[in-house]
């Protein structure tokens, strides 16, 4: 089966991230970046199933130049060939959904898997518009039963139930977890217990250089990626105000009640 | 706060910028490598000594190594196997070593720079894989080929590991005094004797334990001339490379240490029942000349634990200094707020201190590693001479000189942390005490010292010395009107003179007074090590600052207006590394650099007081 996994490019979730003075964005300059790490369980789960049933795993990304690394890396822990769908703009999640329709259309995947959310802007919408563009199922926000301490787990098993024509996902819900069902090809997108992803072995990352890479542009692909939203301007979140010492309980329910409203 | 962290950016500094590894890029050996897998090679390690190796350390010193003396069998702390297979898997053991048997064909240099990682995230862990490797290099080195079809492979892979057998109770830092014996016996040898503080001894994370193990044959002559190398399997090994009969070595007890707990320190007795056999590794009685083959590698390697933890401890030290309020601004007036440690002027001292040590040891050992790196590329005769005579050399400072400043780093981790830094709840603590080992095992520091002044001085009249200070000269001496740092220069140019002067002090006494370099060995050591590091953390300094002036060029700044420039380092990570690499290069040259011209003093005055004490 072919399976295809995306991965965006995004700020080290450890980085201290500065907003320019202006407001016009983030500061860039010397952020480490990686791959968004819902990705990351992404390709890991992509991984497992291409191992279970073989075929192959297409990894794509969208972005600039520079996010040939991250197709790398996990070119690196074992998905066979990539694609860079190259553009400086930036993209919101409805560009990104076409751009994978078009790809689709050209690639033909069983599945694609993609991480439920990118760990920078925190959108949550490209999944699922490209689902729904597609006519596809979607399964997001895919778990498993297995806990990450499992034997399952240990043995790299896959939480996605693929037989015959469909792929079995349990899903994270508020309170709980759901089982769903999918005809295939579908969409699903990882969440954090999804599987641990794998290292990437010195071999793998020898390899993932000579592995097969493909540059493609939305031009080519004929998407106009006009963003229909754009970010107006960045702010900070307000620094934290000291807290105050209350004599006693009665001033702390009034100052609750009366200047916090919280009660 | 993460409990290990690594400056990175700095490793890819020393090793891309500084040492410019590129250069092996064009030989044949290395063509696969570029920058681009460089950084990712080292981005992939940190995530594995971080996320797969530091989570154990804590664990390992608490837990240790287990002991069952009916068995014999050493446990090893559950989460240490699950990481050994997939650092096996992932072929980080076998890193530099030859591909033909198994290794992934690596430079030294990147290996080191790997290493740097691995130790930090755990040293007790990552001393297995390293012996391991330094047994398996014997063999390819000594071993027929028989041995090394049967062996090579499942080592570099670490499908077997492996140990070096050279202590016993009488015989430690005088190898000589070895009483294991060797009889032959065909093809093979009966080994017999007890050794003593052998790491991985026992353990349970591989199928089986190849030992390279110094004896005495029959007749032999007395001392390091009468010393021969053996392979000694814990379990025979079937010529068909399946495990066949256990091969008498066992395993007598594990010792109780100050640090690095989960490594096991092992006793061994050889040929209890007279069924141990081995197999001789080159020639009999040669066996000291091979086993200083695997000491050179390990002292590097062991010097590179000095650099590695004194990072770790720094870095600890650094994110708990910027969290920790406590205290006011001492400038600030009453009633100012209290501010982070960071803002302290002693605290910033120690830790601008530990930064100089430990960025400054990593530069030499990196360095040394390219030297390495450059002495088994080049095809030039004289050119590879020069280059091992600079790894010959720099062994004994990269060795001693790392460690015993390391440790310093990671005691002034401590201090910065005050009263929770003694406590076993940070992991400062546990860096120290897994430190301290480093100054003793592969030879102590006063063995290197002797090594130094003894052997590496005098080797080739002096020509290697020579180099090297032509190096630092050349690599400094044309930024004598340094806009920022001529000031520095200068203070280096005369610690070099110091240390030059230090040197053809000891070629003149040694004939009428033998005892006055012996004496001053250890302060010579310290003097070599301080103007070495110093040149490398200068030349850090001259190749950030044009980098620096860019910047600020591009913002309209004068890189030399040090409020000007605060601004652009506050919104700019890249400017505020490149910016105190100056820092730290200014710090070490006014106070530790400048010490180094009393320091030659001192070993010239010739002070012979210890030999005159009763005691």
């Amino acid at each position: 089966m072919k399976i295809l996994v995306t991965v965006k490019r995004v700020e080290d979730p450890e980085a201290k991230i500065k907003v320019k003075p202006d407001g016009t964005g983030i500061v860039t300059e010397g952020i480490n970046y990686k791959v968004n790490p819902f990705d990351e369980i992404a390709v890991e789960e992509g991984l497992r199933l291409r191992d279970a049933h073989g075929g192959e795993v297409v990894i794509v990304s969208c972005g600039s130049e520079a996010s040939t690394t991250e197709v790398r890396s996990a070119l690196a822990m074992g998905a066979d060939r990539g694609i860079l769908v190259k553009t400086d703009q930036t993209l919101d999640p409805d560009a990104v959904a076409r751009i994978l329709v078009k790809l689709v259309e050209q690639e033909s995947p069983d599945l694609v898997i993609m991480g439920k959310q990118a760990v920078d802007d925190d959108q949550n919408q490209a999944g699922q518009r490209f689902a729904q563009y597609m006519g596809w199922g979607q399964a997001t926000q895919a778990s498993k039963r297995a806990n990450l301490e499992s034997e399952d787990e240990k043995a790299r098993k896959p939480g996605l139930v693929i037989s015959g024509e469909t792929v079995e996902v349990t899903r994270e819900v508020d309170g709980g977890l759901e089982d769903v069902r999918l005809k295939l090809p579908a969409l699903v997108s990882a969440d954090l217990r999804l599987n641990l992803p794998r290292y990437a072995s010195l071999p793998g990352i020898m390899k993932a250089k000579k592995k097969p890479f493909q540059n493609l542009t939305p031009e080519e692909l004929g998407v106009d990626i006009t963003p229909k939203i754009t970010a107006k301007r960045f702010l900070s979140p307000p620094m934290r105000q000291a807290g105050e010492m209350v004599p006693d309980v009665p001033t702390l329910i009034k100052k609750l009640a009366e200047e916090a409203k919280a009660i | 706060m993460a409990e290990f962290q690594c400056d990175v950016r700095d490793l890819k500094f020393a090793l891309l910028e500084q040492a410019r590894i590129e250069k092996l890029f064009d030989h044949p050996r290395f063509e696969e490598l570029d920058r681009d897998t460089v950084e990712a090679i080292l981005d992939e390690a940190y995530k594995f000594a971080r996320n797969q190796m530091a989570p154990m350390n804590p664990i390992g010193d608490r837990e240790g190594a287990s002991f069952d003396p009916a068995t014999g069998k050493v446990t090893m702390p559950a989460p240490f196997k699950e990481t050994y297979d997939l650092y096996t898997a992932n072929g980080w053991l076998g890193f530099v070593h030859n591909p033909d048997y198994g290794g992934q064909g690596m430079p030294y240099s990147l290996g080191m720079a790997v290493n740097d990682l691995f130790f930090g995230g755990c040293l007790s862990f990552s001393l297995g894989p390293l012996l391991t490797t330094g047994a398996a290099h014997l063999i390819e080195t000594f071993g027929n080929d028989e041995l090394k079809k049967i062996y090579l492979e499942n080592m570099y892979t670490g499908k077997w590991t492996g140990t070096m057998c050279l202590t016993e109770a009488g015989a430690g830092s005088d190898v000589g005094a070895v009483r294991a014996r060797a009889r032959k016996e065909g093809d093979y040898y009966l080994i017999e004797g007890e050794k003593i503080f052998i790491s991985f001894g026992e353990h349970d994370l591989s199928e089986n334990i190849i030992h390279a193990v110094l004896a005495r044959t029959e007749g032999a002559p007395k001392g390091t001339r009468g010393i021969s190398l053996f392979l000694v399997p814990k379990t025979r090994v079937n010529a068909d490379g399946t495990l066949g009969e256990d091969n008498d070595v066992k395993c007598t007890g594990i010792e109780h240490k100050m640090g690095i707990h989960a490594s096991p320190t092992c006793t061994l007795t050889f040929g209890e029942n007279g069924r141990c056999k081995g197999w001789l590794l080159g020639e009999e009685n040669k066996g000291m000349r091979a086993m200083f083959q695997m000491m050179n590698e390990a002292r590097i390697q062991v010097g590179l634990q000095g650099a590695s933890l004194a990072n770790a401890a720094y870095q600890y030290s650094l994110q708990y200094a910027k969290e920790r309020v406590q205290g006011k601004d001492i400038l600030a007036g009453k009633g100012s707020p209290d501010v982070t440690i960071d803002r302290h002027p002693d605290v910033r001292q120690m830790l601008l201190q530990q930064k100089a040590i430990g960025e400054g040891t990593r530069a030499l050992l990196l360095r040394t590693g390219f030297f390495l790196d450059m002495a088994e590329v080049s095809t030039d005769p004289e050119e590879k001479e020069r280059y091992n005579g600079l790894v010959e050399l720099l062994t004994p400072i990269a060795k001693g000189y790392s460690t015993d400043q390391g440790f310093k780093a990671t005691e002034l981790a401590i201090q910065v942390l005050g009263g929770y830094g003694y406590l076993s709840e940070y992991p400062v603590e546990q860096y120290m005490r897994d430190m301290k080992i480093a100054s003793i095992y592969e030879g102590t520091n006063g063995i290197q010292a002797l090594d130094l002044i003894g052997r590496k001085l005098p080797a080739r009249d002096g020509a290697d010395m020579k180099n090297l200070i032509g190096m630092m000269t050349k690599s400094v001496q044309p930024h004598a009107s340094h806009p920022l740092l001529a000031a520095d220069v200068a203070i280096f140019t005369k610690a070099r003179d110091a240390l030059v002067a230090g040197a053809t002090h000891f070629a003149k006494v040694g004939r009428d007074r033998p005892l006055s370099p012996i004496l001053n060995a250890t302060a010579f050591l310290d003097l070599m090590g301080s103007v070495v590091v110093g040149w490398l953390l200068l030349e850090q300094a001259l190749i950030a600052w044009p980098r620096f002036e860019d910047i600020c060029r591009a913002k309209n700044v004068d890189a030399l207006d040090s409020k000007a420039t605060r601004g652009i380092c506050e919104e700019d990570p890249d400017a505020a590394y490149l910016h105190d690499k100056i820092k730290v290069a200014q710090f070490n040259a006014r106070r530790n650099l400048a010490l180094c011209p009393a320091k030659a003093a001192i070993l010239q005055a010739g002070d012979e007081s210890a030999m005159e004490a009763m005691l």
